[in-house]
């Protein structure tokens, strides 16, 4: 398989997984040191002097996985439902032997009083382990990531 | 209902109990935009957000739309949003730089940056007319006070009425102490701003700014996901600071009963907390570098005064021990827009910042694990609020117990003396005619 397609089928893999909520799944795509951002402002340099809407490591990742199956979570009552469609995906030069990988989402949400849409674009940064391709990075960017918001409680 | 006049207003509320009408009618909550927000001091931004000649910063005062911008010689002016010609809006981004003129997209009128007017194209147009240049209604409109407190701007929609600090009261050592922290004893916005909807009634989320009560049940989730975390991790390690700030959440009513609530006239109050020397490696930084600036002494006494969040009442809540300042604004009776931002002590270790901005993201980010059921519960009290199951909503724990100190009342930690309090100085407010 070339690389274009085994990452656009690791890609779709992704996003089915977190629209059907497997979070213990999702979470075991990435690298153990692999992080989880999405920045709070268009062509925002780094997650640590700004704030960000997630700038999740795996403790994070983690907690919020659990905390979304709690049974008093009361804002996941009901739950929010989500699906997603990954596109537009291309392949940016390599870094350290490492895949980047660019692509368009366009998310639908439904939670108790409100549809959202939520949109923009992913990087991925892939890479290749004995266990397949390991998430390194995931980074969001909304297209709306300066909005307003209302909670944003599972993975994008 | 008769329509809210100032009799029917101050049958609302009452020592021990309110009427569920103060957070569901529009009416009264145009009242509250005419009475409170018209005339309280609100806060409308910090002046490090407007470092340079020509910066402004958009706020919001009750419905009205202002900036603040500096000007050439460094003071900062509080504007309304609006051309003296036709009444467009001068400013279009939440933070900007407007030149050195404010300058009309429409058909540019400028204005020099204290909002006086600098330029009208096509000038002999206006001649023989009663157009006139000075004429205070050519330029734009002042908002009528505004005053800073150690960087902080507010301003009032009334003329008259207290200067900023007889407002303040007792509530300008949560300020204080804001800034004291900072080694140069001042602090800067920096990092961002998290904007958040609730949808809910604006005193909803101030009520549970020093609602004690409330934690270990609306935060289950996020305390069990934490510590379900943390018991996964080699046993006697250290919780990381991440968890910490969510489980605490989890504390039994005793730890939040012994903490001290304090509460001020016009709404203010604050929830004390314990004082515990600190261990990890960023407080202790932080600590040197104020020692350094202070001295042994003054240091000691900065640290001391500990609190959780603090309430300017009916604006702006800051938290002082790691330089957080949520800034509330209602938008209609079931819709609060929260803004968030992070503050930089001056002369502080990059890490204390850094620090900051982890607390930002874990606690007040709009993804944060901990507020998602805080929204949903205030939802479900808006919706709750507007059936007929119920007139009332009880203010009663710990109600007539209430400590009289210099300048207001102190309370055991799980007192409602705070949420007693706010609607104390709401009654006063609304009860005033315009």
């Amino acid at each position: 398989m070339d690389a274009l397609a085994e990452a656009s089928a690791f890609l779709f893999r992704e996003a089915r997984l977190l629209d059907q909520r497997s979070w213990d799944a999702w979470l075991d795509l990435f690298t153990p040191d692999g992080l989880y951002w999405a920045p709070l402002r268009h062509d925002q340099p780094d997650g640590i002097n700004h704030a960000s809407l997630f700038h999740e490591d795996a403790l994070m990742r983690e907690v919020r996985a659990r905390r979304l199956e709690e049974k008093r979570a009361w804002s996941q009552q009901p739950v929010t439902q989500a699906a997603r469609i990954v596109g537009n995906i291309f392949l940016l030069p390599e870094q350290d032997g490492d895949l980047m990988v660019a692509s368009t989402f366009h998310m639908l949400e439904w939670r108790r009083r409100d549809h959202r849409m939520l949109g923009g674009q992913y990087t991925h940064r892939l890479r290749r382990t004995e266990d397949g391709l390991r998430i390194v990075l995931k980074r969001i960017d909304l297209i709306d990531c300066d909005a307003v918001h209302d909670a944003l409680e599972t993975f994008l | 209902m008769p329509g809210p006049d100032a009799n029917h207003v101050a049958q609302l509320v009452q020592a021990d109990r309110v009427h569920r009408s103060v957070y569901t009618d529009p009416a009264i909550f145009d009242l509250e935009m005419e009475r409170i927000f018209g005339r309280a001091w609100v806060y409308v931004g910090h002046a490090s957000q407007v470092p340079n000649a020509g910066d402004y910063h958009q706020a919001l005062i009750g419905r009205q739309s202002v900036f603040m911008i500096r000007d050439p010689d460094g003071a900062i002016h509080v504007l309304f949003n609006r051309c003296a010609h036709k009444g467009a809006k001068l400013v279009a981004f939440p933070d900007g730089n407007a030149g050195k003129f404010l300058r009309c997209p429409f058909h540019g009128w400028s204005y020099r940056c204290d909002g006086s007017l600098h330029a009208v194209p096509i000038r002999d147009g206006y001649e023989g007319t009663r157009f006139d240049m000075q004429d205070p209604q050519f330029s734009v409109r002042r908002v009528p006070r505004q005053a800073s407190y150690r960087g902080f701007v507010f301003a009032s929609l009334a003329e008259d009425g207290p200067d900023l600090e007889t407002f303040l009261g007792g509530i300008r050592t949560s300020i204080d102490n804001f800034c004291d922290r900072a080694p140069a004893g001042e602090v800067e916005v920096a990092g961002g701003v998290f904007r958040v909807w609730q949808h809910s009634n604006w005193k909803i989320f101030f009520e549970n700014l020093n609602d004690t009560s409330h934690p270990m049940v609306t935060h289950e989730s996020s305390v069990n996901a934490a510590r379900a975390r943390y018991k996964s991790l080699e046993p006697g390690a250290k919780m990381p600071f991440r968890l910490h700030i969510i489980e605490g959440n989890g504390e039994p009513y005793e730890f939040w009963d012994k903490l001290e609530m304090v509460a001020y006239d016009r709404g203010h109050s604050y929830m004390g907390a314990i004082f515990t020397p600190p261990t990890d490696p960023v407080s202790l930084a932080h600590i040197a570098t104020l020692k350094a600036a202070y001295g042994e002494a003054r240091t000691q006494e900065i640290l001391e005064i500990q609190r959780h969040n603090s309430i300017i009442y009916p604006s702006c809540s800051p938290h002082t021990s790691f330089q957080q300042l949520r800034v509330i604004r209602p938008i209609a009776v079931d819709r609060t827009l929260v803004e968030i931002y992070t503050f930089k002590l001056k002369g502080a270790p990059e890490e204390v910042f850094h620090r900051a901005i982890v607390y930002a993201n874990v606690v007040n980010s709009p993804s944060s694990n901990v507020m998602p059921d805080d929204i949903e519960v205030y939802a479900r009290c808006q919706e709750g609020l507007e059936t007929d199951g119920g007139e009332w909503v009880s203010l009663h724990r710990d109600a007539g117990r209430d400590r009289r100190i210099a300048g207001g009342l102190a309370a055991n930690g799980l007192s409602e003396l705070p949420m007693r309090n706010q609607f104390r100085a709401w009654a006063d407010y609304m009860a005033q005619g315009a």
